[in-house]
């Protein structure tokens, strides 16, 4: 009995975890959201007053201001695209290499797990940083293609919105190649060798064999680099420049900068809330589409 | 009988210093029900994977009526490849695993056409829209037979057909697939590390070890008058006694007797084989040993087999297998274990093992 008590809470300690460091903050986030914005500590009033007999303080104001600003809406927008470029960026990179690792033999496939993984033992922000170096104007990257003789005088690599695809990509890489691995590995390799042994080409069986049967891994990897890269705030802010704005930036502004933290605390779940609800519901068909499927 | 409907010349295949094929020269005909049979690295796997197109020889050709297929891809190759684990398709149905090869070139009426005739084939029509993951092993393995029959090739190429089977549906199946094979007169070639897999199936058979073929000939020749050392004892039980030349006959020290040969031999020393249904084994009260071919032993041990009972006999140091048809209706008439017995042999079915 007393074992079936410890498996029970054993089982459901991660939805205490969810509960503790999601629902909580989210919950205070939207309490905050709600309240109306005054300048002193904290920057907004109580929602509930007792000063004279009970009242509820809330506003819908903040709400209102974000989705009435282009401003807001579009940098949420711009993080959308960024996110969906770089996930599919990653997608095109990590998918070869997570397949060439699943299936190349023991010894290689260790060595290269450890490449993957081996950046994740710095710094990020260091990396990031490195990056920077890399593509400044009196940068190594510069410095090599003025000596080739490609190019006459410096490019503007740094700051823009290109720098910040190809920080992500780099970054968010491992995120998209190791799910991918961990479903590629299971994969039964005769599959590719007796579509060919009917008749498809290595292009036909990609499609018909290969892509349909790592869908569950696309899909991990996919949300995996795709949902942070949304709110991502230190590469744009280091390799981005004024040509783009992102979420991740608006709300550090808003919430550090303009010190408004009920329209920040709108932002911020407005974006959760535009960004779960179609990846639940997404979730929700695919795990009924794959049960139907026996993927 | 066109004998170079498939020819394999000089097929040799290193995996970097291993090397898993010799020299392999065979030749197939036309609608021959080839078997490959080897215990594992003897290369058997690798030459039908060389000959699906799955693996590039170092050395040599590969011919298909008339065609050179050494440097084609499988997809553009004229023959089929069933594999071990049979890898159907795991997110099609079995309509669409059978469809799989001739979706490109059918049209969608065609495609049902075939299909269902390729599953009456099969006795699968019932099975069509089900998942991979909803059939048994032999359901399994008849839409792996199918998907690849449905393409009509030339040549199929079947690694262990019915290794993934229960003992008692692989003999339904060995049936089966022959008389497939008979009916739609398509060249097979399989591989099996199962001797009477290989025996049943084959019109004719190789056996391979260490990336050689040390014999290739029909199962019945292959048994009777194996050629060398290994395929004796590799096929059937083997009685192997090694004798020398002692005057007139032949000795063998492990028995103590002669045995005496009707024909001649190249060396004074050689091993002979003799199968254990060739010996006959009497009650010592009927006679006396004859001064060749026969001796006297021990029962030591016993096997009922229904039809066949199985000895042990001790002679000596050595211990000689018997089979004994059980022709008594009265089946508990055998020779008790410990009785003394004599076994003898007709000079016929001494056969010498001279490599």
């Amino acid at each position: 009995m007393k074992n079936k008590l410890f498996e029970k809470y054993f089982v459901f300690s991660p939805y205490f975890w969810l509960v503790l460091f999601f629902f909580i903050p989210l919950a205070i986030i939207f309490k905050i959201s709600i309240s109306v914005s005054e300048w002193g500590m904290p920057p907004y009033q109580d929602i509930f007053l007792f000063d004279n007999g009970f009242k509820i303080n809330t506003t819908f104001e903040n709400y209102v201001y974000i989705f009435s600003d282009y401003y807001y809406i579009g940098s949420f927008v711009n993080s959308l695209i960024l996110a969906l470029i770089s996930t599919f960026f990653c997608l095109l990179i990590g998918f070869p290499l997570a397949f060439y690792i699943a299936t190349s033999n023991i010894r290689l496939r260790n060595i290269l797990l450890v490449l993957v993984v081996i950046p994740f033992w710095s710094s990020f922000l260091l990396r990031v940083y490195a990056w920077k170096i890399i593509l400044q104007n009196n940068g190594i990257l510069n410095v090599i293609l003025l000596n080739l003789g490609i190019t006459s005088e410096p490019l503007q690599l740094l700051y823009n919105q290109y720098a910040v695809i190809m920080g992500i990509v780099y970054t968010y890489l491992p995120l998209m190649i190791l799910p991918l691995y961990g479903y590629l590995n299971k994969f039964d390799l005769n599959l590719i060798e007796a579509s060919k042994d009917l008749g498809l080409n290595r292009i036909k069986t990609f499609f018909k064999v290969i892509l349909p049967l790592s869908v569950p891994g696309i899909v991990a990897g996919s949300l995996l680099v795709f949902i942070p890269v949304v709110g991502e705030f230190i590469i744009p802010e280091m390799l981005g420049g004024s040509d783009r704005l992102y979420y991740g930036k608006i709300l550090w502004e808003e919430f550090f900068v303009n010190r408004n933290w009920p329209g920040a605390s709108a932002l911020a779940f407005s974006g959760i809330i535009i960004l779960v609800l179609p990846i639940v519901i997404f979730q929700i068909l695919y795990s009924r589409w794959s049960q139907k499927n026996e993927i | 009988m066109d004998n170079n409907f498939l020819v394999i010349e000089n097929i040799s295949k290193s995996f970097g210093d291993n090397k898993v094929l010799e020299n392999i020269n065979l030749n197939i005909s036309k609608s021959e029900f080839f078997g490959l049979l080897g215990s594992s690295g003897s290369g058997k796997t690798t030459l039908l994977r060389i000959l699906g197109g799955f693996e590039k020889p170092d050395t040599g050709r590969v011919m298909l009526d008339g065609t050179d297929i050494t440097n084609l891809e499988p997809f553009e190759r004229p023959l089929n490849y069933m594999f071990q684990s049979y890898a159907l398709f795991p997110h099609l149905n079995v309509f669409n695993n059978l469809a799989f090869g001739i979706k490109e070139n059918f049209t969608q009426k065609e495609i049902e056409i075939n299909v269902r005739n390729i599953a009456e084939l099969l006795s699968i029509e019932h099975l069509l829209n089900r998942r991979i993951k909803q059939l048994s092993g032999g359901e399994q393995q008849r839409v792996a037979l199918g998907r690849c029959l449905i393409k009509k090739p030339k040549l199929l190429l079947l690694d262990e057909p019915l290794a993934a089977l229960d003992k008692k549906l692989r003999s339904k199946t060995q049936l089966e697939l022959t008389t497939l094979q008979k009916k739609l007169k398509i060249t097979f070639v399989f591989v099996t590390h199962d001797q009477e897999e290989a025996m049943s199936l084959s019109d004719r058979m190789a056996i391979m070890k260490n990336g050689l073929i040390l014999e290739c000939s029909s199962p019945e020749e292959i048994y009777e008058n194996p050629k060398s050392l290994y395929t004796a004892n590799f096929i059937g039980i083997a009685n192997i006694i090694e004798i020398y030349k002692k005057g007139e006959n032949f000795y063998s020290d492990d028995l103590g007797i002669n045995f005496k040969l009707n024909k001649e031999l190249k060396n004074t020393k050689t091993n002979i084989l003799l199968r254990p249904e060739k010996i006959k084994i009497q009650s010592i009260n009927n006679l006396k040993t004859s001064s060749f071919n026969s001796f006297s032993g021990e029962i030591l041990e016993k096997s009922y087999l229904g039809s066949f009972t199985r000895y042990e006999i001790k002679i000596k140091n050595m211990i000689i297998s018997v089979l004994d048809q059980n022709f008594n209706s009265n089946s508990n008439y055998n020779f008790p274990k410990g009785e003394k017995v004599i076994c003898s042999w007709e000079s016929e079915s001494i056969k010498v093992l001279e490599d």
